[in-house]
């Protein structure tokens, strides 16, 4: 966090909802969840592996500084009944993300059918949560 | 336990009947834990530690519950058999699957099938102990009763980091109480850890139509790749690289 520019948290908004703490599937409590933050930047990679999907971007700051950012999601299971696939997010789609930051300050971060309101916003309007579509 | 077993015979005569399955002694399908208390665990309101028990209890350091915080030794995040009864709870789906003489429970967390033998043999006297331990099972009417010996120490009861020992008996009770809920309730029998015997929080499992279980096994390789990317990062102090 001491690292970072100053100018670093103008490009996300924190927005505080009241969810239930816990409800999270990632094993760890090393983020927030009754925080949201939103970042948009373009994607460098995204992996498709058991138990725990990643979309790894680049965000650059107003001062042009770029963060790498790596945000942990759900199983490509839960996420294939949330209505995604292995090509949903590709390198260089530009995607804006609503996640929970880490705690520590670090560019790591998670999203997930535990937390509502994360996603995964295109840059042409569509969006990718993570709402069991399967069993509906 | 006494309500329990008679609550099924009040709920069908209230109407559910048109929707239950013909045969009250067919769960077969894709089920999955409905949220409750407890979460990914029989629940933290366990008997009193023994000193063994709360030995084990202090070493672990869970994700989740009373004691969570980042990092921690969770042997799940190895890929490590999740183990019994936490794959239970865990938010994925599994299916039951009858057979003559075995209900299989498969599992999508680490792609994992337990047998659970029906066709009326004894429990061993002296299972080897393993991850999910030896497992027979027989109806009660129209509760499966599973009664479950063998188990090893390496696993936690749920993702709060409850310990058990290798003596620990467990007794599992599912109901089906209409099309789409099973009421399950677990018995934990572990005199070496716990004090007393302990009633797991009541829970349910819903049955999920059109689910199917894919591959996902957790692979150890792929997993050390995630702890070293997101899990190390997320979880290191502040200040610290």
């Amino acid at each position: 966090m001491s690292k970072r520019s100053s100018g670093f948290w103008a490009v996300i908004t924190l927005v505080l909802l009241f969810c239930a703490p816990g409800s999270a599937h990632h094993g760890n409590s090393a983020y927030d969840e009754a925080v949201r933050v939103t970042i948009k930047g373009s994607v460098t990679e995204f992996v498709w592996t058991n138990p725990h999907c990643q979309v790894y971007l680049d965000v650059t700051d107003k001062s042009g500084k770029v963060v790498h950012w790596a945000v942990e999601t759900n199983s490509p299971a839960i996420l294939t009944r949330a209505g995604w696939t292995r090509r949903s997010i590709k390198f260089g789609d530009q995607i804006t993300v609503i996640l929970c930051p880490a705690k520590n300050g670090s560019p790591v971060a998670y999203m997930g059918s535990g937390d509502p309101g994360t996603k995964v916003i295109f840059a042409d309007g569509h969006e990718l949560d993570f709402t069991d579509k399967a069993a509906q | 336990m006494l309500a329990a077993l008679t609550f099924p015979v009040a709920t069908r005569a209230q109407g559910n009947t048109a929707a239950r399955s013909s045969d009250p002694n067919n769960l077969s399908g894709v089920w999955q834990f409905a949220p409750g208390g407890g979460g990914q665990g029989p629940g933290d309101n366990f008997p009193t530690l023994t000193p063994w028990g709360k030995a084990k209890y202090d070493a672990n350091k869970p994700g989740y519950g009373p004691k969570a915080a980042p990092g921690g030794n969770d042997p799940i995040l190895k890929c490590d058999p999740t183990g019994f009864p936490r794959i239970l709870f865990q938010i994925w789906p599994f299916e039951i699957i009858q057979i003559p003489g075995r209900i299989l429970m498969f599992f999508e967390g680490q792609h994992t099938i337990r047998p659970i033998w029906m066709d009326g043999r004894k429990l061993p006297n002296d299972p080897d102990p393993t991850w999910y331990g030896y497992s027979v099972g027989r109806w009660e009417g129209d509760t499966l009763v599973v009664e479950t010996i063998g188990f090893n120490e390496k696993t936690w009861l749920g993702a709060q980091g409850q310990p058990h020992s290798d003596e620990m008996r467990t007794i599992e009770r599912y109901r089906r109480v209409d099309q789409n809920t099973i009421q399950f309730n677990l018995t934990i029998i572990d005199p070496k850890t716990y004090t007393k015997t302990w009633e797991a929080e009541p829970r349910q499992i819903k049955l999920k139509p059109g689910v199917e279980i894919p591959e996902s096994f957790c692979v150890a390789s792929e997993e050390e790749e995630f702890n070293r990317r997101i899990r190390e990062p997320a979880a290191r102090q502040p200040g610290k690289e």
